[in-house]
């Protein structure tokens, strides 16, 4: 008699690998053929994960059409199965899978499109955090400022792209023709950050020091050293918008190497 | 041990006196806004397990109505054990949502670390019995509260299953102390699929166990070869077949707290009001001591 785990691993092979033999060996025919059966289950789960990835990835859908995204999905979910089932969390490793995807190749723009889309989905799905209150900064000494080390909100995502793809997701995910005719593909890259607000997730567009100041600050570099390496940005400003924004939760002070 | 889980059974009577409806995102605002007139809603754990509006509308809900959370991610029977980083996630929602019941399915979804997103049936064996029994005391204990298990749809049965579905729930129940979720359509959809006698299964469960009943609509398949399967796709309304399986179960075990679960094309919330005022006359029938027979 088999073991359960020799059970479960057999049928494993059978709905990712399609290895479905030696499970097959394990079922009843009882009118059935055992891979037939094992069919149902394979569509089923194939059907569920396509529905997440659809999820996450509303601009990507539309773009390639329904018939394509689920060829895709298809192949993405045999190579990069879930590896939990918090399903929120599948899918992260789909826009590198289709930058690799050479079906795909002629629209080159896809994967930026969909690495926006994941850092949304991703935005969208974290969990709640309030934002820090500027008044507990001042508990600071003012000659401790340049040693802040911000706590970014678990929402705050950054994407750079080749193109457009801020504008493309609009035009897209509205149907609007007109707007996705005016995109100029040619236009170069663009620098992103991505956020939810108590209104939704949103994306915006800022300048390339802005997002370099802003992503240093929020991947753990001290203030002072984040300063040091965006001269004549307006920080006050900068980091006022960003506080307003709330996207800061808290922070430490870093301590003396 | 056990003894004193069978008094939050007593709840049923109270908190969850009618029938609720399963529900979905696309009703959020809709039940938000007009309030409509149910005890309670079941939700899917894993869906409120982030953060953002899911969880601020579902605070919003629940100071009208009760909530269940029902697992559809734990894989209880999985030989490879419980992900703890899952079980850590079930406790913060119930944490947050305070549910008034907790479920998960007679079933196992994940292998070699693989999620498999879907409800994949269990050798019954002695072995796999132990294995579900261990996992069920195991989440009782981490999130301090009976839990119930549902019986599962299935379509394959394997070669070496020695113990009968429903001896397997019963003895499950006995051995965590558990309740059982009984869903009379995956009774009905398992019975003609394998063959099975719905009126055995039912017979066979322990009526102090049952905790919650789960009503659903399934579709029905031809196959080559004049095969008929029926397939769980919880998108259609509670067939004829199935409200009289239900009504059987009343009589069996008595007015029982009862969902309707609609998954796939999810229509108008109204639909599901009116599946939910269907059940509640058979809930009424099941109260007040008659058998409900001129409704089907």
């Amino acid at each position: 008699m088999p073991t359960l785990f020799e059970v479960q691993r057999a049928l494993q092979r059978s709905l990712v690998e399609r290895d479905g033999e030696e499970a097959a060996a394990y079922i009843l025919f009882d009118g059935l053929a055992p891979g037939a059966r094992l069919h149902i289950y394979r569509n089923t789960s194939i059907g569920a994960l396509t529905i997440a990835l659809r999820l996450s990835y509303p601009a990507v859908h539309r773009l390639v059409g329904a018939e394509f995204f689920y060829g895709a999905a298809k192949i993405f979910i045999k190579t990069e199965p879930p590896r939990s089932a918090h399903l929120d969390e599948y899918g992260a490793a789909f826009p590198d899978f289709l930058a690799g995807f050479s079906p795909a190749a002629s629209l080159a723009y896809l994967s930026g499109v969909a690495r926006l889309e994941w850092a949304l989905s991703r935005a969208l799905h974290a969990p709640d955090a309030a934002a820090l209150d500027m008044s507990r900064l001042f508990v600071a000494g003012a000659a401790d400022h340049g040693r802040i080390v911000f706590v970014p909100h678990p929402s705050i995502g950054f994407i750079q792209a080749d193109y457009p793809v801020d504008a493309i997701w609009r035009a897209v995910l509205a149907q609007d023709d007109a707007a996705m005719a005016a995109i100029d593909l040619g236009s170069g890259p663009v620098w992103l950050l991505v956020q939810r607000l108590e209104t939704g997730v949103d994306v915006m567009r800022i300048s390339k020091r802005e997002w370099r100041f802003a992503t240093q600050l929020c991947s753990g570099r001290p203030l002072q050293a984040a300063l040091d390496m965006a001269p004549g940005l307006g920080a006050a400003t900068v980091l006022a918008g960003h506080f307003a924004a709330g996207r800061f939760i808290g922070y430490r002070l870093e301590t003396a190497p | 041990m056990r003894a004193g889980r069978c008094a939050e059974r007593a709840e049923r009577g109270s908190i969850l006196a009618g029938a609720g409806v399963g529900l979905r995102f696309r009703h959020h605002q809709a039940v938000i806004d007009s309030k409509p007139p149910l005890p309670w809603f079941e939700v899917h754990t894993e869906n409120y397990m982030g953060g953002g509006a899911a969880l601020r509308d579902l605070d919003a809900i629940r100071r009208d109505y009760a909530i269940s959370l029902h697992g559809v991610g734990l894989s209880l029977g999985s030989a490879e054990g419980l992900d703890p980083d899952h079980l850590a996630r079930i406790l913060r929602v119930a944490e947050r949502v305070e549910p008034a019941l907790v479920s998960e399915h007679l079933s196992w979804s994940i292998s070699g670390g693989v999620y498999l997103a879907d409800l994949l049936p269990l050798p019954l064996t002695e072995e796999a019995l132990a294995t579900v029994c261990r996992h069920v005391d195991q989440t009782q204990n981490f999130l301090r509260r009976q839990i119930l298990v549902e019986n599962p749809s299935s379509y394959l049965r394997f070669r070496h299953s020695m113990i009968p579905e429903w001896e397997f729930l019963a003895a499950l129940a006995v051995r965590t102390g558990c309740a059982i979720l009984c869903d009379v359509n995956n009774i009905y959809v398992s019975a003609a699929n394998h063959g099975w006698q719905a009126s055995e299964y039912l017979a066979a469960l322990p009526p102090s166990a049952i905790g919650e009943i789960h009503l659903a609509g399934h579709s029905v398949r031809q196959l080559d070869g004049g095969l008929t399967l029926r397939i769980d796709d919880h998108g259609s309304r509670v067939i004829p077949g199935v409200w009289q399986l239900y009504s059987d179960a009343l009589s069996r075990f008595g007015p029982v707290a009862t969902l309707i679960e609609w998954d796939t094309n999810v229509p108008p919330l109204e639909i599901l009001l009116d599946e939910a005022a269907r059940a509640n006359s058979f809930l009424e029938s099941a109260r007040s001591g008659f058998a409900h027979a001129d409704a089907v």
